[in-house]
């Protein structure tokens, strides 16, 4: 009875409209009935109850409650709009405890007896909208795009408005009313946009294009698929002096080769940007148009196929029987012998090692069991001494990181844990000269000293202040680590790599710069200097997997060996300017997702381990701009099928490492994979035995 | 007696010890290795798992489900998935078909939860495990909408949720602030804390000084059904703790084997349970005396969750194993304090809940 007492105090509606005797209460009703709340304005609401009859049922106790995200809406009643939309507010009569029997739960269960109110909160009106991209001068017959933002009364920036357009004098200047405004002939000018009553005005001059011919030439007359291409026009005046700040539009003339297969009913064979660039996805002739008022100069080139496939070619296969397995790495061993080692998943918290010198004939040389479920990831030293593992799962919700001395690998030893403030689990790590980059928790990622492997100590964590931020993994190259997450997407961090302009160090990571990955997947990143574009790439790899319903009562897909289906692509993003980053372009192969990938700096070929898609070979030469994978430039692909694997015959390849020649990865559901890329000529070699 | 084990995994196989059920007793069961709840019932014919449910969206991340709880009606199951990117979320599941029909995303690292039974409130323990010690909150949902309605701020490592039995208030524990917090369901902010101590003479120091202890460690609140106690277990101190609800103090301790992490109380008031993580073991205690009936030994490492059947016959006890095993539900014979049955479930059983006897 206490308690019942103690609930009746302080902000509960307890209305006390005489009706009579008590009666069981039926419903509830809110007042006001209907209710309009701007951004930021508050109502109190009130509610009674009533009993079958309709009588108000007096003192009944009523606690008002709404999405927290949307509304402010106190126990009693008080209510405050957060966000536009249409919202419910819940007014609830408190069901009394389940009595009689609990055995069979005869009596339903209502949750208490509900009123409703749809509150509508509307978005706030258009403080102001700003017209954006308009020139000083706009030449005649050249066209600028606009953009046109705004301010609401709350001081949000509204991403959604469809503007009006208008001009000034239809005789100097024209509009398409979506977005675009050409000059017609010379004279003052404005460009008005429009939005819910609210207008901005931006004025110019439209001049006489001094353009009257135009000059382009391509890069290469002659190139492959994937190319980039180089078409910059040059607008020369009467006197031939070079026109600088006029606009030149491009676009192309496509006439891929019907020839091929792929080029009937592809879609677009290829893509131009604003200022000329270009790469062709098919074989053909292309000619490039640019364009300037009345001067128009054309330009065509041949593209012939990339021409880089090849067959990668089986060497061996380690099973781990009945375990999920996870990641890889290879090394060469102090004896000189080549070693991989490969985490496990969902099992008993097993790293394992082999000899994998002769790939044909990987030996299971050592394991190494630690208190954990998942041994997610697995990473060695630069000098092949020391094994780093991560930890998910440990029976005491410590986890952390384990470390090992591989110095002999069959024989390794642990050396220390640590999982100070890491409980909730490491999922990624690195090692890179004498310290561990741990992603903690996922939320950030700790620096971990390892100097003396025995006595490992954090120096530094580094955490974004985004809200919600969500960290996957970290890699780290040349002294960057290079942070791949969900919220942040990636982000560049200095830890002693670039100088002293920047200042950062293990002790002291700082933020140089970072990019959004507008999917919210980004679960990998690898950084890529490429010698033969001169540029600075970071390619940012997704993780996702889709809803999959499932045939009744055959819902668990391990053990009812069924697999998943994962989706995402790599994204290209030109990291030159840390502070100005550029997606680029993709590599998206299908429905298959992306997980894991290792790009050979030296060769210039991405390995990418596709889940569902098994393991392939990209090439990532030369500039890189568009869709690689209608490019051409996928070298190989290799499906890890296995009718002994965890789930069998279902490829779920999970992380790849090239090594002396082999290309290792690992599969989710079979193990350690050993293939090689086969040479061109030898392709060609066995196809002549085969014909022969 | 550490009781021998038939390994069932999927198949369904039944191993029963001693005499059966007269009736089927049905319990959900988290597997927080293995991202799996399964549904297990012990009957005439002995311990059978019934149905596996993948739960989680990423089938390569482990996403630990941690807490599970039936709604009173029975109707529907509610599991709290621990590991987000980086909240926590708590799913809806229809008991009928095992069917997610709803989700909501809440705190850091959502744990053990209740339902109000007044309100159909749920209150979750976002226990936050990423490694600050900082305050954290207890989630409130509206389980027939799935929307999160309010956050209420609580202290460090909140866990141990628990609704009154009149669903007017909900319980729960700092394990890191040693404090007991009772939430007023009505208000949806705290009413009450209880500083929480090893010793009868560490509170009077505690209240000396002003300093918590900070060595009891709380786990888990377990309200009386019928009177108004708490029972609060103190793993740090080896101990459950009776606190009246009318005095606000501790008024009995009992002391436990190593590690008392959950507590049950039988329906009919006489019995309490609680698991002894580290131990391995379930202890049993009559109430009124206050002494201990039984220590029964799981079969297999680290004791987690307990529910008790309605008619206050059966205990379920989730046992987590470590690296390898499989989690293990053991079905106690709450008459003769023996194990019945023991049904393997996924990796590192956890939270666990009475579902419906038939």
């Amino acid at each position: 009875m206490k308690n019942l007492t103690q609930a009746c105090l302080g902000a509960i509606v307890c209305l006390t409209v005489s009706t009579g005797l008590a009666q069981a209460p039926a419903t509830v009703e809110v007042q006001p009935a209907e209710l309009e709340l701007k951004v930021g304005e508050s109502a109190q609401l009130s509610a009674v109850v009533k009993d079958e009859d309709g009588n108000v049922i007096p003192g009944a106790q009523v606690l008002f409650f709404g999405s927290r995200l949307n509304l402010q809406v106190t126990p009693g009643g008080f209510v405050t709009a957060i966000r536009p939309g249409k919202h419910r507010v819940i007014a609830l009569h408190p069901d009394t405890p389940i009595e009689g029997d609990p055995d069979y739960y005869t009596r339903s269960f209502e949750a208490g007896i509900r009123g409703r109110l749809e509150i509508e909160v509307p978005e706030p009106p258009l403080a102001s909208i700003e017209i954006q991209g308009v020139p000083e001068t706009v030449y005649t017959g050249t066209t600028s795009a606009v953009r046109v933002t705004g301010i609401d009364e709350s001081g949000a920036e509204r991403a959604d408005l469809v503007p009006m357009l208008s001009v000034s004098d239809a005789d100097v200047v024209q509009t398409d009313g979506f977005g675009t405004i050409t000059g017609l002939a010379p004279g003052a000018a404005s460009v008005t946009a429009t939005v819910d009553d609210i207008s901005a005005t931006v004025a110019f001059a439209v001049a006489e294009n001094p353009i009257r011919t135009l000059a382009i030439s391509a890069s290469q007359r002659e190139a492959r698929t994937g190319d980039f291409l180089h078409s910059a026009a040059i607008a020369p005046d009467a006197g031939g002096n070079i026109v600088e700040g006029v606009p030149i539009s491009y676009s192309l003339i496509n006439q891929p080769d019907l020839g091929h297969a792929e080029a009937r009913g592809g879609g677009a064979s290829a893509m131009i940007l604003d200022d000329g660039r270009f790469v062709a996805e098919q074989q053909g002739v292309y000619t490039v148009l640019a364009m300037s008022g009345n001067a128009m100069a054309r330009d065509s080139v041949r593209i012939e196929k990339r021409d880089v496939a090849r067959e990668f070619e089986y060497l061996g296969h380690a099973r781990v029987p009945g375990h999920l397995t996870s990641d890889l790495w290879i090394w060469e061993g102090q004896d000189g012998r080549d070693y991989a080692v490969i985490g496990s998943w969902g099992g008993p918290g097993t790293a394992y090692f082999y000899d994998v010198t002769d790939p044909e004939n990987m030996q299971l040389v050592d394991t190494v069991t630690v208190d954990a479920r998942t041994v997610n990831d697995v990473k060695i030293s630069e000098d092949g001494r020391i094994g780093i593992l991560s930890r998910e799962g440990a029976s005491n919700r410590r986890n952390g990181i384990v470390i090992l001395d591989v110095s002999n690998p069959r024989d390794v030893k642990i050396l220390s844990t640590y999982d100070d403030q890491m409980t909730g689990g490491v999922h990624n790590v690195f090692v890179y000269e004498n310290h561990v980059y741990a992603v903690n928790n996922g939320r950030r990622f700790d620096v971990i000293n390892i100097e003396d492997p025995t006595k490992p100590y954090r120096v530094s964590r580094f955490e974004t202040d985004s809200p919600g931020r969500a960290v996957h993994d970290v890699w780290v190259k040349d002294g960057i680590a290079y942070q791949a997450g969900r919220t942040d997407g990636i982000v560049m961090v200095d830890v002693g790599g670039a100088g002293d302009v920047v200042g950062g160090s293990p002790e002291k990571p700082v933020e140089m710069g970072r990019a959004d990955q507008i999917t919210r997947w980004n679960h990998a990143v690898w950084p890529f200097k490429s010698e033969s574009a001169g540029k600075f790439y970071v390619f940012a790899g997704d993780e996702t997997f889709y809803d999959n319903p499932r045939v009744p009562d055959r819902d668990e897909y391990v053990f009812d060996k069924l697999p998943q289906r994962a989706g995402g692509w790599v994204h290209v993003i030109e990291f030159d300017d840390p502070k100005n980053p550029k997606e680029v372009a993709s590599y998206k192969v299908g429905d298959y997702g992306v997980h894991n990938y290792w790009i050979d700096w030296d060769d210039e070929v991405m390995y990418t381990a596709y889940y569902q898609g098994g393991l392939r070979a990209l090439d990532v030469s030369g500039e890189l701009l568009g869709d690689l994978y209608a490019q051409g430039r996928e070298i190989g692909r290799f499906f890890s099928d296995d009718p002994d694997a965890v789930v069998p015959n279902a490829p779920m390849a999970w992380g790849p490492q090239p090594h002396k020649g082999t290309i290792f990865f690992t599969d989710h559901h079979s193990g350690l994979w050993a293939v090689r890329l086969k040479e061109k000529e030898e392709d060609e070699e066995d196809a002549e035995a085969a014909d022969r | 007696m550490r009781i021998a084990r038939t390994f069932l995994a999927a198949a369904g196989l039944a191993a029963t010890f001693a005499s059966a059920a007269d009736r089927n007793y049905y319990v959900y069961v988290a597997a927080e290795s293995d991202d799996t709840v399964h549904l297990v019932r012990y009957g005439p014919d002995g311990g059978h798992l019934e149905r596996t449910i993948s739960v989680g969206a990423f089938a390569t991340e482990t996403e630990g489900p941690h807490g599970i709880r039936v709604s009173p009606d029975g109707r529907h199951w509610y599991v709290s998935i621990a590991h987000g990117m980086p909240y926590g979320s708590v799913f809806k599941y229809d008991t009928a078909d095992n069917i997610s029909i709803g989700d909501v995303q809440v705190g850091l690292f959502p744990a053990t939860m209740d339902i109000s039974n007044s309100t159909g409130l749920m209150f979750v323990a976002n226990f936050n495990l990423h490694g600050d010690m900082v305050p954290s909150s207890i989630s409130v949902i509206d389980t027939v909408s799935m929307m999160e309605v309010a956050q209420i701020p609580q202290g460090v490592m909140p866990h141990g949720s628990r609704a009154s039995p009149d669903g007017r208030f909900h319980y729960s524990v700092g394990m890191m602030d040693d404090t007991l917090y009772e939430i007023d369901v009505m208000k949806l902010t705290v009413s009450r804390k209880l500083r929480l101590t090893a010793s009868d003479d560490a509170i009077a120091h505690d209240k000396h000084d002003g300093h918590a202890m900070g060595t009891a460690s709380p786990t888990w609140v377990q309200p009386h059904p019928t009177k108004p106690f708490v029972y609060v277990a103190l793993q740090g101190a080896d101990q459950v703790a009776e606190v009246s609800l009318e005095d606000w103090t501790i008024t009995r301790r009992f002391h436990t084997q190593d590690g008392p992490y959950n507590l049950g109380i039988t329906p009919d008031g006489r019995l309490l349970l609680a698991t002894c993580k580290p131990h391995g073991s379930t202890a049993i205690w009559n109430l009124e005396s206050g002494t201990e009936l039984a220590s029964v030994p799981a079969s297999r490492r680290i004791t987690h969750g307990v529910t008790i059947s309605p008619d206050s016959r059966y205990a379920f006890v989730s046992v987590e194993g470590v690296a390898d095993d499989p989690g293990t539900v053991d079905v106690i014979d709450l008459q003769t304090y023996k194990t019945v049955a023991s049904i393997d479930v996924g990796k590192q059983a956890s939270g666990i809940d009475f579902w419906k006897v038939e």
